[in-house]
């Protein structure tokens, strides 16, 4: 019992899965997840969007640092998910600088557009860039940090195809979909 | 961990909150998750056999099912109304599978599941209205094959669309289409809003709250996230008028909710209710306060 992710998993599931629910509707806002028991190199945030929606139709990648036995292990003793290459992955995980350049993810295709990956963004040690964000559910425009904007711009241009994006960190979970919008307030070097 | 609480874990183990299993959620639950980040594209889904038949919201009940949490607060509205045996049949599915605590109320509801209207009351970030939805394709009445109405949605081509509109113009001097009127999400997809009254579109437009679709017999999930663009499809010289019967409630004198029509005699007199329930009896309760 004690090793199973959540406790309680059809209703733990269900509140982390509203977590996400609100941090995918509501993008650039950071909202708090629960812990979970996981493998000590994932974040809280991270590990619960990969067991409330993994099963075993879904292709993850794991970046080198995260590509270690526990936590294969882990997720596909739990998930019973497939670990894939780039091409293939429905959902990635790693930091912003071991999965770059991000080219080799699938961004669907014009008549199936959700077909494309999920990017999970593991710790906040990026160079950071000042960025104002617009879109669906941005009320008034927001600053935040991102690394490498232009990825991102280049990403919503190729909307409705693209690349969904969470940037994880320890119970922390913030999302960046195609549809937003990114605006560089300035660079720092 | 006590024997007691390892029971009562085992107990909610066995049954699924919420109905559904644990693998139809998270296949429901990624259909959702990119339904937020496409709006207003339909994401194919595989549909699960619900103990109730097609027709009764089981796309609706499916999404509902997939985002409940315990603490949440549900109210189920048919046309507008708590008290119709479809909206009671589903709210007590959830009370007896998610012993979720319901209400009548629009702004007490965390979650709100819908069948043909959008609440008079404004709603509020992060509350969520499900939709039940019978035809999800707004493009099916033009073009009956899925792989070409697929094509139409990918290449943004909705001349067609137009062309059926203008032709109403053209015949009636205005557009007939009253329910399910289309809508372009976020300048990208024409998407159905559902049977809906078109009155009740522009309520879609800029909402705080998260709305999302669900067809159960056609398989398919969308979504509209909190402040985003909904335009009524319209034309320059023609533009889109949400209209409704130019009466007042009977009941709370309210002139600006939608309508239904009743016949209140034998003779054929009709009358005019506000077709949301709840906001005519907030509204009646205004009016008392105002008269003490
Ligand atoms: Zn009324």
């Amino acid at each position: 019992m004690e090793n199973y992710p959540f406790s309680e998993n059809s209703i733990n599931s269900s509140i982390a899965f509203r977590s996400l629910v609100n941090a995918t509707s509501y993008p650039g806002t950071t909202f708090q997840i629960n812990k979970l028991n996981k493998p000590s190199v994932l974040s809280n945030a991270a590990a619960t969007i990969l067991i409330t929606l993994c099963d075993n139709e879904s292709n993850v990648y794991l970046s080198k640092e995260y590509n270690i036995e526990e936590v294969r292990n882990w997720l596909i003793f739990n998930t019973g998910a497939i670990i894939s290459n780039k091409k293939n992955a429905d959902f990635v995980i790693g930091t912003w600088k071991s999965l770059l350049p991000l080219n080799e993810f699938k961004i669907g295709v014009p008549e199936y557009p959700e077909r494309s990956a999920t990017l999970i963004i593991e710790e906040t040690k990026y160079k950071k860039v000042k960025c104002n964000i617009d879109g669906p559910g941005i009320k008034n425009k927001l600053n935040i940090d991102l690394p490498n904007p232009e990825f991102f711009i280049e990403n919503n241009n190729l909307y409705p195809l693209g690349l969904d994006f969470y940037f994880t960190n320890d119970l922390e979970i913030l999302s960046i979909p195609r549809s937003t919008k990114i605006n560089i307030i300035k660079s720092e070097h | 961990m006590n024997e007691m609480s390892k029971n009562e874990n085992l107990d909610i183990q066995i049954y699924n909150f919420a109905y559904l299993d644990e693998n139809t959620k998270r296949m429901i639950r990624r259909a959702l998750l990119k339904a937020l980040c496409i709006p207003g594209y339909q994401v194919p889904f595989s549909s699960r056999e619900m103990p109730m038949p097609y027709g009764w919201g089981t796309g609706g009940i499916q999404v509902t099912s997939a985002c409940l949490i315990p603490k949440d607060i549900l109210k189920v509205i048919d046309q507008g109304a708590d008290d119709t045996t479809n909206a009671v049949s589903i709210r007590k599915f959830f009370q007896k599978t998610a012993n979720v605590a319901v209400t009548e109320k629009t702004s007490d509801a965390s979650l709100i599941q819908t069948r043909h209207r959008i609440p008079e009351t404004k709603l509020k970030e992060k509350q969520i209205l499900v939709y039940q939805v019978p035809i999800p394709e707004p493009l099916r009445f033009l073009e009956p094959r899925e792989t070409e109405t697929r094509k139409m949605h990918a290449l943004s081509e909705y001349g067609l669309m137009y062309v059926k509109l203008y032709e109403d113009i053209a015949k009636h001097g205005h557009i007939e289409t009253a329910y399910a009127y289309p809508v372009k999400t976020n300048g990208n997809y024409v998407t159905d809003p559902s049977p809906i009254p078109k009155f009740d579109n522009p309520k879609m437009n800029n909402s705080p709250a998260i709305q999302l679709f669900g067809a159960g017999r056609e398989q398919r999930i969308y979504a509209i996230p909190p402040y985003t663009n909904v335009k009524s499809l319209d034309f320059e010289d023609y533009p889109f008028e949400a209209m409704k019967a130019n009466f007042k409630c009977s009941i709370c004198g309210s002139s600006d909710s939608y309508l239904d029509e009743i016949i209140v005699s034998d003779d054929g007199k009709r009358s005019y209710i506000c077709s949301d329930t709840d906001y005519c009896k907030e509204q009646t309760k205004l009016n008392s306060k105002k008269e003490d």
